[in-house]
């Protein structure tokens, strides 16, 4: 089962308007969006679905206030869908689709669609950085930055999610998906990553009340630290809400910064997440400010040190 | 202290304003034809959290609920109370507002000490 990650994350939303606002602030382009709604699509075109709540097309909602309809993976080819259509189709209904595509729900109602993966090859250089001791990385006369470089969302990176029982969700992700436990920050959850995905995490759970049930954040790579500064500096001035961050988390090394969004849920940037490969063997911390982040910033407006 | 006059905000508008003394901003939204103010703060996460989503969007996409734009969670606009959302149940800290006969939306004291910033 080579699940690569997420393609696309599926919302219910009340107003197509603000949404369309924000996702194209966030830097996602519209393809096909009209006032039913469409896709937002980063780089590598993964990316986000919003609809009408009350579009018949989308999966029912949870009974709780999350927007999130459907998280739908990127899997390698058509072998792996027939291999996951055969392990779920033991205890549950998977719907084939014309294209080829599966649609179940996981053990604890999440609405999932794997589709062979949709998403583009990327073929773009990381930031580049010099520093002494270590060949330099940008060419003479090549400049790290100025004010208007593009910095878009590459790929989407990850999802997060309110979930009522740790214990079963980790379990049918691992044993009946193949994903692997990366770390664990215990108080809140585990960090997963599908088998054919190198990054530390693709998912993340936190327990919590059946209430709560729903998504916390999703996140989206991109290309550095310089870019990621960038796209949230843009969205504060833009007036858009930050809720935490500029920061560096420590489980999987990725810089952080969370928005707030009409999408109800947080949107996150993110940038340099660690790798990993079997040989890993997972950590294990309690959950806290201290575990959560190697340091945390916060926006303040643009200054200059004049007389 | 004055926020604003009652006739600025459109019947069902929200706007947030920063307030000497309050650590979070102050929410004032008016409803058939009153104000209401909480703080910009909710509940679900310890010490409170910022729920627009962009400057002043503060309701929901139908207009008919305060919202935080972090996990969805709705407020009943005259109470503060949670509806649906991670905190059920819980309310939105309310900020003693009265209109002037200048009409024009007041604080009525910097009455809650823990907001001392
Ligand atoms: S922080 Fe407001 S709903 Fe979660
Ligand atoms: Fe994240």
């Amino acid at each position: 089962m080579n699940i690569i990650g997420p393609d696309y994350l599926v919302f219910g939303v009340d107003d197509i308007a603000a949404c369309t606002e924000y996702l194209t602030a966030f830097g996602l382009k519209a393809v096909d969006v009209s006032d039913k709604g469409g896709l937002f699509e980063a780089l590598d075109g993964t990316g986000i679905i919003v609809r009408r709540k009350d579009d018949p097309g989308l999966p029912a909602p949870l009974p709780t206030a999350t927007m999130l309809r459907q998280q739908v993976y990127g899997v390698r080819d058509a072998s792996d869908i027939a291999a996951i259509e055969a392990e779920l189709g033991k205890d549950r209904k998977v719907h084939r689709l014309a294209d080829g595509s599966i649609e179940t729900t996981d053990d604890l109602g999440f609405a999932l669609k794997f589709q062979v993966t949709k998403r583009r090859k990327l073929e773009m250089p990381a930031e580049k950085i010099n520093a002494p001791g270590a060949p330099a990385q940008r060419k003479p006369n090549e400049l790290g930055v100025w004010q208007d470089m593009p910095a878009k969302p590459r790929t989407l990176s990850h999802t997060v999610l309110f979930v009522p029982d740790l214990d079963r969700i980790a379990k049918f992700y691992c044993e009946r998906l193949g994903f692997v436990i990366t770390d664990v920050l215990k108080g809140s959850g585990p960090f997963l990553r599908p088998k054919a995905c190198d990054d530390h995490h693709a998912l993340f759970f936190i327990g919590t009340p059946e209430y709560m049930k729903g998504i916390e954040h999703l996140a989206f790579h991109m290309g550095g630290p310089t870019e990621f500064m960038l796209a949230g500096s843009r969205l504060v001035k833009a007036g858009y809400e930050s809720f935490w961050g500029p920061g560096r988390h420590i489980f999987g090394s990725n810089w952080f910064w969370y928005f707030n969004s009409p999408l109800g849920t947080h949107f996150e940037y993110d940038a340099d997440m660690d790798k990993h490969d079997g040989n890993w063997v997972a950590r294990e911390a309690p959950a806290g400010p201290e575990t959560a982040q190697v340091f945390l910033f916060q926006h303040r407006d643009k200054w200059f040190p004049s007389g | 202290m004055e926020l604003c006059q009652l006739s600025d905000l459109q019947d069902g508008e929200a706007r947030g304003f920063c307030v000497p003394g309050f650590l979070h901003k102050v929410i004032v939204v008016r409803r058939h034809g009153q104000a209401f103010a909480y703080l910009d703060a909710c509940p679900h996460y310890t010490g409170g959290t910022p729920m627009a989503w962009k400057k002043d969007a503060y309701l929901n996409g139908e207009g008919t609920h305060l919202a935080c734009h972090s996990h969805g969670a709705l407020f009943d606009i005259e109470t503060g109370r949670c509806v649906l959302g991670p905190c059920l149940g819980q309310s939105l800290q309310d900020v003693p507002v009265h209109v002037t006969k200048h009409g024009g939306i007041e604080i009525a004291a910097l009455a809650s000490s823990e907001e001392e910033a």
